[in-house]
């Protein structure tokens, strides 16, 4: 299959997409928009606009009321918050009228909301918001602790509890993980593998995409300028399918290289020291395993792709073709994902020996825990006979794709194409 | 000796009998022409014997032995629709289309500086595909299907596109490579080129051939009391003359078919009676087009 005709091929892909400007500018440009993308999220999920809040903080207590007051005026967090209050001695019935009074005032959002805290809170600590927003969590994230610092202290005080009593009352558990491994040796567990685990997942994900896309836009330019038939003139259409996958394969996988190269001279040099936390369980032999693993997924999806590629000669049209296979690559991605808080859940585990979700939830499983050889070799041996009959299946719908312009196919014809004596 | 025969192809897609049997010869040093109308099945005959189509059945023999990917090496193939790399430059694609067919290094790259120049493009040889006129474009596929020095030749259609001085320069190459001893299949729909160009034919129509041989045996084939005529006025008695058999009008030719060989004499005769200016009277003369519309039939005319 490697012979002279599709190394020429290869030869062109690796000149037009490695020694060119669009990688470079590629490989600067994915990491960026990933980190892009994850800073974005982050940055949407705590963005509220708190500004200018204005609360009402009603109680029947004063005593309630002014332990609020000097600690929601004390709290650090409020400082900052443009959040404003305005306290008010009142029962139950005074807050029904006053919620009267100022309705106009809450739904022109000149008044953000009323919360009142029944005496009652002191013992069942249930506290009521009136807003036109009531499920503003943001809001109230930050005034929950302040109130709940009140309550919890008014509480104990009478039962003459120490501030110490009190603190470990109010502490959580702190689990310190140790990963017991084969190698004996029992080690503190950071969260550089959960972070690298999904930087593994995250990279897979977005390279294979944008991979994929890029080898099906080929595809069909070959297609749609008409160049395929001077092609198909020198070489069969399994060694120009089998050069392009190859040689865009290559160029995937010096990308992928370069942007695992930090963490190669972070495993493989004392160069850099990084604080405990954040120390990586990681050996070489995962990269190389991640890359071989990358290789096997790109032959994969790439066949896939460029098979949709020569199904239609318009980008267009190919969209249509192409979500069964986005499908493929985002299912297993979400699997990954959720795995992260725990890596041996059981739809982990039999996703990764799924013929193409193991492509994508393996690598992360194996940054996470530590998986019994046996297992790792029956799933790269199930991934790669998926490789060779997805190949093959690719290659005979390519052969007569490649040549059929004019109307979008059906999928029954398509099916047809694999009795086709081409 | 036959470089190529073409032994009982078929191809069907589907329902659509695409070439239906079809069997013609190529001899050894010939400028053969495969004509036919657009869809006749000459795009689905000319992928078969490049090994691009496997037929249904049949086969195509090079010089003995069934063709396969050797064969690729050896044709030089220029394509009905034209496509290059539209970002490659132009160099690039020419190399690159040489390697696949195994031809690489200097030579091959003055060479093809050579057929630039030939072409007035060499200053356009770092350009980009897509910064260049159609017809340019079409140039330099042509330059890619001649730069390995293939034994055989296949164009389909090579002149649609181009203005008459590159037609004529691509004619003057395609006479040059016939020179050099190499087999050239030309496929179009344009008889006239294939009347001046072919010493041997097969017509295709509805995938089928219909009609093959030498161009010279056809001609006489068809030629015998057959009348070329230009000439100015109404024509409209030849009708109703009694020694003509058929009369057919191809723009501001006119073919008079005669009952008998000896009569052509008496249809010059008629002509001056009947005061028509005459231009062109040429006994025993036929062009490709009239035996194409006698073999295809009546709706063929339409073909140029």
């Amino acid at each position: 299959m490697l012979n002279r005709r599709t190394i020429t091929i290869i030869k062109r892909e690796l000149k037009v997409r490695l020694f060119s400007r669009t990688f470079i500018i590629m490989t600067l440009l994915i990491p960026v928009f990933m980190f892009g993308i994850l800073g974005l999220q982050t940055f949407l999920f705590h963005y509220s606009d708190t500004e200018n809040a204005f609360l009402i903080v009603a109680s029947e207590s004063q005593m309630i009321l002014d332990n609020v007051q000097s600690e929601l005026l004390g709290a650090p967090k409020n400082k900052d918050g443009n959040i404003e209050f305005m306290f008010e001695k009142m029962n139950k019935e005074k807050v029904t009228i006053r919620l009267n009074n100022i309705r106009s005032d809450i739904l022109e959002e000149k008044i953000t909301g009323l919360i009142f805290i029944p005496a009652e809170a002191l013992k069942n600590k249930k506290v009521e918001y009136y807003s036109k927003n009531p499920n503003n969590n943001v809001l109230l994230n930050k005034i929950r602790p302040s109130i709940n610092q009140v309550l919890t202290d008014m509480y104990f005080e009478e039962r003459q509890l120490s501030s110490e009593e009190l603190e470990f009352a109010k502490n959580n558990v702190d689990f310190n993980g140790f990963r017991i491994s084969s190698d004996r040796e029992i080690k503190e567990e950071g969260i550089g593998n959960t972070i690298l685990s999904f930087l593994f997942t995250f990279l897979l994900y977005m390279s294979l995409l944008f991979t994929g896309q890029m080898t099906m836009s080929s595809v069909i330019e070959e297609k749609s300028s008409k160049i395929v038939e001077v092609l198909l003139s020198s070489v069969s259409s399994k060694e120009l399918m089998t050069g392009k996958i190859i040689g865009t394969s290559i160029t995937a996988l010096v990308q992928m290289a370069i942007w695992l190269s930090p963490l190669m001279v972070l495993i493989s040099t004392a160069w850099f020291v990084l604080p405990p936390e954040f120390t990586l369980k990681l050996g070489m032999w995962h990269l190389v395993y991640f890359l071989f693993n990358y290789f096997i997924a790109l032959i994969t999806f790439l066949g896939l792709f460029a098979t949709v590629g020569s199904i239609f000669d318009n980008p267009q049209d190919a969209q249509s073709g192409i979500w069964p296979i986005m499908m493929l690559i985002i299912i297993p991605f979400f699997i990954a994902i959720g795995m992260q808080t725990n890596p041996e859940n059981q739809i982990a585990r039999i996703a990764s020996f799924v013929p193409f979700a193991s492509l994508i939830i393996m690598p992360a499983r194996i940054t996470l825990v530590d998986i019994p050889l046996l297992q790792l070799i029956l799933s790269i041996a199930i991934n790669i006979a998926v490789m060779i009959f997805i190949f093959i299946l690719a290659g005979k719908i390519y052969r007569v794709g490649i040549l059929i312009t004019g109307k979008k196919p059906k999928w029954s014809e398509v099916v047809r194409w694999f009795r086709y004596n081409y | 000796m036959y470089a190529l025969e073409v032994k009982n192809l078929s191809k069907s897609f589907d329902s659509i009998k695409a070439v239906d049997d079809a069997s013609f010869t190529v001899p050894e040093g010939s400028v053969f022409g495969l004509i036919g109308r657009n869809g006749a099945g000459k795009t689905t005959t000319i992928r078969m014997m490049m090994n691009i189509y496997i037929p249904d059945s049949g086969e195509v023999i090079l010089r003995g032995t069934k063709i396969g990917q050797e064969f690729k090496d050896k044709v030089g193939y220029l394509p009905e629709e034209r496509g290059l790399y539209k970002k490659m430059k132009v160099m690039d694609t020419l190399l690159f289309l040489a390697e696949l067919k195994g031809k690489r290094g200097k030579n091959i790259e003055s060479k093809a500086l050579n057929y630039l120049k030939r072409f007035d493009l060499a200053e356009r040889k770092n350009s980009k595909l897509e910064d260049l006129s159609k017809g340019n474009q079409q140039k330099i596929q042509f330059i890619a299907a001649v730069l390995h020095d293939p034994e055989f030749l296949i164009f389909d259609e090579p002149f649609s596109g181009l203005d008459p001085i590159n037609t004529d320069l691509l004619k003057d190459i395609i006479l040059e490579k016939k020179e050099e001893g190499k087999v050239i299949i030309l496929s179009t729909h344009f008889m006239e080129f294939a009347e001046k160009l072919s010493d041997h034919i097969a017509m295709i129509d509805q995938g089928k051939i219909i009609l093959k041989g030498s161009l010279t045996g056809i001609k006489s084939q068809f030629a015998q009391r057959n009348v070329a005529l230009e000439a100015e006025g109404d024509l409209s008695f030849l009708d109703h003359a009694s020694f003509v058999e058929k009369v057919e009008y191809f723009g501001n030719r006119v073919g008079v078919k005669v009952k008998e060989a000896s009569q052509t004499q008496e249809l010059l005769k008629l002509l001056v009676q009947n005061d028509v200016k005459v231009h062109k009277f040429a006994a025993n003369e036929i062009s490709l087009h009239e035996i194409f519309v006698t073999v295809a039939g009546k709706d063929a005319k339409n073909v140029k």
